[in-house]
């Protein structure tokens, strides 16, 4: 572009904020949901009788994904750090 | 002891105050939400986001590009350009702060920058394309782009639990919150702390005490911007919590944690991308899109139009400060006019200070109804009109 503003830059954290910023609490939200199908809770299910480990299961696998997404993040932000002290880069870190 | 040694001494003490304000005035951006919906306790939170800002200036190893950098002429930045722009920044800070504005803290130290530039030099000292595509778009820029990820996310969360108890999903999303704030507060430190850390490394190289060459600041550097920035995110700006938690939308813990989420990737990535970009003015727009996103939530443009009229103000206003300080500063000549603005500048915090005991804001009152008459930071309970 014309140097005022990196357009292509500016896109990718558009789509990757939509992906990771949006995507991670609509998973931990279905995470929700399928818990609370699993337990029988929602509207129209009865309770004790309609218990679903399916679900449970689900929504466990849903929490697990945004728990190691927030690892990432974490990992991320400290990715200059623990490659300095470590020698262990990770997350496309690069040693100085 | 010699004049320039003190100098130096005095422009390190105001660069860690600068810091310290940096901290209280952005705890809200990481922990408003979490405090309004009750993930967390009040004095847990800032105790929690304290922790995590102090690791994430330990985290920084590359020394931050100068904030100055890109913006200003290197070439012609001395110390007292230096020490008048932060005493721009905190007291455009401080002002803020007073009023329970989530003001850009980094806005706040580039315009006192420039603006004792532009005392010091004129206009040529200052690189104004890299100011208008390096400050000017990114804050145009990132609130719509954050606001835009959270109501997308709001919206998403709120159709997946439809139908679910309204008393499991707060649960829920309480315990989602606590992650998604705590990776805003690292980041925030990671960050914020590493602009600090860069000015006092230009000034100790200006000194001559530190080598050019040097990579990495002084370990009392980053221990003292670690403390500086964790002590002021401890103290809690409750004031412009208030605001960010209450003032701009009624929020319930599934937006807060779509807000804190957006927030994070905005913050995170864009850093990755090497946009300088505010922490405050993402965490504002993140909220905002949060009640944009729940059907049938409201948000008080209202407040949302004084924050913003604050955003367009701070670089100027900070400018007219940092370029007041220089002017005495070199005025008066010397350590002496550094002593005088630095003396000036306590008076200054002290008198707004003491003007904030009068509707105090704190951790007993900071989640109190907000009424909309006054559109005020101050809750209800405390006492009579001004």
């Amino acid at each position: 572009m014309n140097g005022w503003l990196d357009v292509g830059a500016l896109v990718k954290v558009l789509v990757f904020g939509i992906v990771a910023g949006a995507g991670l609490p609509a998973l931990f939200a279905v995470g929700v949901r399928t818990q609370a199908v699993g337990a029988g809770t929602v509207e129209g299910q009865h309770l004790a009788d309609d218990r679903r480990p399916m679900m449970t299961a689900v929504s466990y696998v849903c929490f697990a994904l945004v728990a190691a997404a927030v690892v990432v993040g974490v990992l991320f932000v400290a990715r200059d750090f623990i490659g300095h002290h470590t020698g262990w880069y990770v997350l496309g870190a690069e040693e100085k | 002891m010699n004049e320039s040694l003190i100098i130096l001494i005095l422009v390190v003490a105001t660069a860690l105050a600068f810091d310290f304000t940096n901290g209280f005035h952005d705890t809200g951006n990481a922990m408003a939400t979490s405090i309004a919906t009750g993930a967390l306790g009040p004095k847990t939170a800032v105790t929690l986001s304290a922790c995590l800002n102090l690791v994430g200036a330990f985290l920084s190893t590359a020394v931050a590009a100068t904030i100055a950098k890109g913006l200003v002429d290197a070439e012609l930045v001395s110390l007292e350009i230096v020490f008048a722009g932060l005493v721009g920044g905190i007291t455009w800070n401080l002002l803020t702060w007073l009023l329970g504005i989530p003001s850009s803290s980094s806005h706040a130290l580039i315009g006192g920058v420039i603006g004792a530039m532009l005392a010091a030099v004129g206009s040529s000292g200052v690189e104004w394309k890299g100011v208008v595509s390096n400050v000017v778009l990114p804050a145009v820029l990132s609130p719509v782009i954050a606001g835009l990820v959270a109501t997308l996310g709001t919206y998403s969360v709120y159709r997946a639990t439809r139908g679910v108890t309204e008393e499991r999903t707060e649960r829920g999303f309480r315990i989602g919150q606590i992650g998604s704030a705590s990776l805003v507060s690292l980041a925030h430190g990671t960050n914020d702390a590493q602009k600090t850390m860069g000015i006092i490394f230009l000034a100790l190289i200006s000194y001559g005490s530190v080598s050019a060459d040097e990579t990495l600041p002084p370990i009392w550097v980053i221990a003292s911007c670690a403390a500086a920035i964790a002590l002021g995110t401890y103290l809690g700006g409750w004031r412009i919590i208030r605001t960010l938690g209450k003032g701009l939308v009624e929020i319930k813990s599934p937006q807060g944690m779509a807000a804190e989420s957006s927030s994070a990737a905005i913050i995170l990535l864009a850093s990755h991308f090497g946009f300088s970009l505010s922490t405050t003015h993402v965490a504002t727009g993140s909220i905002l899109g949060s009640g944009l996103g729940k059907p049938g939530a409201e948000v008080r443009w209202k407040v949302a139009l004084r924050m913003v009229t604050a955003w367009v103000v701070t670089l100027p206003a900070a400018a007219l400060v940092g370029a007041t300080a220089y002017g005495i500063t070199a005025g008066i000549g010397g350590l002496a006019g550094v002593i005088v603005v630095f003396v000036a500048m306590i008076g200054v915090a002290f008198a707004i200070w003491l003007r904030s005991r009068i509707d105090a804001v704190s951790h007993h009152n900071v989640n109190e109804e907000w009424d909309d008459e006054r559109s005020s930071r101050r809750p209800a309970a405390v006492g009579a009109e001004s």
